[in-house]
């Protein structure tokens, strides 16, 4: 979206306010005094500071942003935006902020280019944050103005739970297949299945691909027959956020080992898949749990 | 983030801004204090190059309080303008020793703009001024540097946007200074002379003073005539009388109130009505024509010596409108006290001098005779002019009338005044300044310094006061030629502006009609100033709140320029010439319904609209064969860009029929085969 004038407020800063009392002092001395060059000096310097509010309000406008609305993350750490600042005007946007929940960074918009300022937002507890809006600011030049102005965007932070747990995943012990552990290198191969995206790229049929086929993946009949459930239910005696945290490293797990996994934890349950897709689709419900509303 | 370090550089830039705004009060500024900041400022930048710390806070804390108490010693107070700015100053360089932080940067910056106007209070140069903004701009760049992101673009661009700054600064500050309102009296008064020195006469007269004087080009005062100008020989500039001698100094009566009712005039002649733009000179006389009979200044009074004189120093330049009379008689006759002091000889000094006039009184008993005597032997014995004639011993009337006998107008006229009192004739000093240099581009007078003259009155039965110049006795042979220019200072009957011919006289001429109109327009500006603009402007009866009204509306005005100014800044770029033609070449086909697609080039197009239109076919192909060639190939292409243009202009679509068997629907996928 683009900044509009009537949205982008000004104010002075703690510097500009000692500036106008500066520049009062200046005023008052030059009348008292009748003195023609000093009253020049003092309005010239006055009409510089306004003319540098009027570039401060100006660094803003009709600078076009584009923002990813949704991040990941786990908590502890920090999820992170992009905001694309595009500027198609001939002049450089000098010191644009983008403050996002507290958090911000700054850059320079050279005259017809974009830039993208990613801003990291420290997530301090599992759930799912939604942050109505951020703020484009200035200071620029010599911040005795700061211009800013809203931008109202659903952004949301999905922090999923801390991969935590030292529980073995539930196929190393559950479903009486001792033997498929050790088997697990040279599972069969059963056949190919269409390709859509998410799947893991490991299993690519490249062979068929570069033939001029359809994109396929292969297919272990190991893994087709035996999807892996990471249940809620197996992990009794737990509290709810160290479940979380144990399935969510299951589900890390998981994916390193390029298997086909389940979720089920109450109130949501994700078919057996694979890939980076299903990965985030899983995370996602670890972070929601508990919250009013999915995504 | 609004407290981070700031670097060595920046630094050095912000000490250099300090320095040039510390350069504007060398001369009134105390030497310690100037030490003090040049002190404070190396100690700070060696710090800075070693990457040490900061100085310990105690040892800031003493060399404050130190400083300020030495500066209250100095000054017994911290409210005029001289005090301020040398506390103003010292706080600058203590501020520099203890500037890490961004914040302090500002400050700095703040203290160096106050540092400019102190400056600028009670100057009126150009010079001053054009200097003071550089150094603001100069300052404002190294904010800016300061306070942006780093990297800071480079200095030139730097210097570029602040510079379009106070540009943009200029039309705003101009409509705010001359309709902004003025004050008609101070608040406060804070001893305006206190800052500038005094200038020009002074009310004492030792011969040697007015040497200095002659040495100086400075503008005294400019005279407008309103009437025809007395000739040359007659322009005598009246400023103080002094009447009180010492053997050596002519001192300013001390012991006579200073408003003595001055005796009235009989007047002959023509009366001359003339304006005198007068410089501030510290002093509160007025200089006017010999002898003043109105003026214009509310306020200002006569002395009994006929000197005009303001209520306070003249400390802001002035404008005195007058009419003078230069053939005068004084009808009253000279009262005893009058007469007993402007015959007083200190008893022991001079002992030759005073002989001298006893011979001459008993030579002439008639007054007249004397004066004439006394004249011839200036004339005839071997006097000389000179500027730079040698220093006289105590008994200095003696030594200059029997042995040096070389002088200028200070030494002729103790001489022939104490001659004069000697044989009991009243006589006085009149100290002012003889003549001035006709500038004929723009109609004025300009008396400068080196026009300081003194000549001497004595009372003469029945005429009163009569003017004696003994200067003007000297033989012009025995004038010697000084290497500077201003010898012609004490030459009353020289024709002195002619001197300043050719070229050069010429551009000295136009360079002060420039001076003058910065004067006038500018530095004499005030509230009749902006009554007239107003006037100027249809605005009738204009009062104070009409000002204001005028204000906001030419504020607003051009409020609403810089808005569109900088606004028209964020259009995207404009397109090549190629490119906005190309462009009129698809709108006119698109007209006829062959609109490009997004997504086709230009050949392609061409291509697709020659199959639909055959009419059209030979002339769009080849337009859009141009135009690929002229966009991608070497710059040796056949066609040129203007050809293309012209091609374009031409080209007319027309209401030809689409061929609707060929026809496809503009958008549907395949139709594009570029």
């Amino acid at each position: 979206m683009t900044i509009h004038r009537r949205r982008v407020y000004i104010l002075p800063t703690r510097h500009g306010l000692m500036l106008a009392v500066v520049l009062t002092a200046m005023l008052v001395a030059g009348l008292n005094y009748n003195s023609n060059l000093a009253l020049i000096f003092a309005f010239l310097m006055g009409s510089v500071t306004l003319v540098t509010m009027h570039h401060c309000n100006r660094n803003l406008l009709r600078i076009n942003v584009d923002a990813t609305l949704e991040a990941d993350a786990f908590a502890g750490s920090d999820a992170r935006f992009e905001f694309v600042l595009r500027n198609d005007s001939k002049v450089e946007r000098r010191d644009i902020e983008v403050r996002c929940n507290a958090a911000s960074a700054m850059s320079v918009i050279p005259a017809g280019e974009s830039r993208s300022i990613s801003v990291t937002v420290p997530v301090a507890r599992r759930g799912i944050t939604r942050v109505r809006q951020f703020e484009l600011r200035t200071g620029f030049p010599f911040g005795w103005f700061f211009a800013w102005t809203y931008v109202y965007a659903p952004l949301t932070i999905y922090a999923a739970p801390i991969p935590k747990g030292s529980r073995a995943l539930p196929s190393a012990y559950g479903k009486g297949s001792s033997s498929y552990s050790e088997a697990r290198g040279d599972e069969d191969f059963s056949g190919l299945r269409a390709y859509e995206p998410g799947m893991p790229l490991k299993h690519m049929a490249w062979k068929v691909l570069a033939r001029g086929g359809e994109a396929a993946v292969r297919s272990y009949s190991s893994l087709a027959a035996q999807p892996e459930w990471l249940e809620w239910s197996e992990l009794e005696g737990l509290d709810d956020e160290a479940r979380l945290s144990q399935l969510c490293q299951w589900v890390l797990d998981s994916e390193a080992a390029s298997r086909f996994y389940g979720l089920r934890i109450p109130g949501r349950q994700i078919e057996p898949s694979g890939g980076a897709a299903h990965r985030f689709a899983c995370l996602r419900a670890l972070a929601a749990y508990g919250a009013a509303s999915s995504p | 983030m609004k407290s981070e370090k700031i670097s060595l550089p920046h630094l050095i830039g912000i000490t250099c801004c300090l320095g040039l705004a510390l350069a504007a009060h060398v001369s009134s500024l105390p030497p310690w204090v100037l030490a003090t900041i040049v002190l404070c400022a190396a100690i700070r930048l060696t710090l800075g190059l070693r990457n040490g710390g900061l100085p310990p806070r105690w040892l800031l804390m003493t060399v404050s309080g130190l400083a300020i108490a030495l500066l209250w010693l100095r000054f017994r107070t911290f409210t005029g303008l001289a005090a301020g700015t040398a506390l103003l100053a010292l706080m600058a360089g203590l501020k520099l020793l203890e500037t890490r932080l961004k914040r302090d940067f500002y400050i700095i910056t703040l203290i160096i703009f106050f540092l400019c106007i102190a400056a600028l209070l009670n100057s009126e140069s150009f010079w001053l001024l054009g200097y003071l903004i550089g150094t603001a701009w100069l300052t404002a760049l190294t904010l800016l540097r300061v306070t942006t992101t780093q990297p800071a673009p480079n200095w030139l661009l730097s210097l570029r946007f602040s510079g379009r700054l106070l540009l943009q600064a200029l039309p705003l500050m101009l409509i705010l200074w001359l309709l902004f309102p003025r004050l008609s009296s101070p608040l406060w008064n804070f001893g305006v002379g206190s800052h500038s020195a005094e200038s020009g006469l002074s009310d004492s007269l030792n011969p040697g003073d007015i040497t200095e004087l002659a040495m100086t080009d400075d503008v005294a005062f400019r005279v407008r005539f309103a009437t025809q100008p007395p000739p040359p020989s007659e322009q005598y500039w009246r400023g103080p009388v002094l009447h009180d001698f010492d053997g050596r100094v002519w001192r300013h009566s001390l012991g006579l109130p200073a408003r003595n009712r001055p005796a009235t005039l009989e007047t002959e002649g023509p009366a001359y009505k003339y304006t005198i733009n007068l410089e501030p000179h510290q002093h509160t006389w007025v200089y006017t024509l010999d002898w003043p009979s109105e003026w214009n200044l509310p306020g200002a009074g006569l002395t009994g010596d006929y000197t005009l004189v303001e209520a306070y120093p003249v400390s802001r330049p002035i404008d005195v409108t007058a009419t003078s009379y230069t053939h005068v008689r004084t009808a009253a006759p000279l009262s005893r006290e009058a007469r007993y002091r402007d015959t007083q000889l200190p008893e022991d000094r001079n002992p030759r001098a005073r002989a001298l006039s006893a011979q001459l009184r008993s030579e002439h008993p008639d007054d007249l005779g004397l004066v004439q005597a006394v004249l011839d032997m200036f004339s005839k014995q071997a006097f000389y002019y000179t500027l730079t004639p040698p220093a006289l011993g105590a008994e200095s009337v003696d030594d200059f009338l029997f042995n040096t006998r070389r002088g200028f107008c200070g030494h002729y006229a103790s001489a022939f005044a104490t001659l004069m009192r000697g044989a009991g004739i009243p006589a006085r000093i009149v100290t002012g300044y003889q003549g001035g240099t006709y500038n004929r581009f723009a109609n004025y007078w300009i008396v400068q310094q080196n026009r300081a003259h003194a000549w001497v009155e004595v009372w003469m039965e029945p005429r009163g006061w009569v003017r004696i110049d003994p200067t003007s006795a000297i033989n012009p042979s025995r004038v010697e030629a000084s290497v500077n220019d201003a010898v012609g200072a004490d030459e009353p009957l020289a024709d002195h502006w002619q001197r300043r011919s050719g070229w050069f006289g010429d551009a000295w001429l136009r360079l002060d009609q420039l001076r003058d109109l910065w004067r006038e327009q500018i530095i004499t500006f005030n509230q009749d100033s902006q009554e007239r603009l107003l006037v100027k402007l249809h605005v009738p009866e204009p009062d104070g709140q009409k000002l204001v009204l005028v204000l906001s509306g030419a504020l607003s005005l051009v409020f609403l320029w810089l808005t569109w100014q900088l606004k028209r800044e964020l259009n995207p770029r404009s397109p090549d010439k190629l490119a906005r033609s190309y462009h009129r070449l698809c709108t006119k086909l698109a007209a006829a319904g062959l609109a490009r697609h997004a997504y086709e080039g230009a050949e392609a197009y061409g291509a697709r609209v020659a199959s639909l239109r055959p009419d059209l076919g030979a002339a769009v192909t080849a337009l859009c064969r141009q135009y690929s060639l002229l966009r991608y190939a070497r710059q040796s292409a056949h066609p040129t860009l203007s050809q293309f243009q012209a091609a374009v202009r031409a080209f007319r679509a027309g209401p030809g029929r689409v061929r609707p068997a060929r026809a496809r629907r503009p958008g549907s996928p395949g139709s594009s085969r570029s």
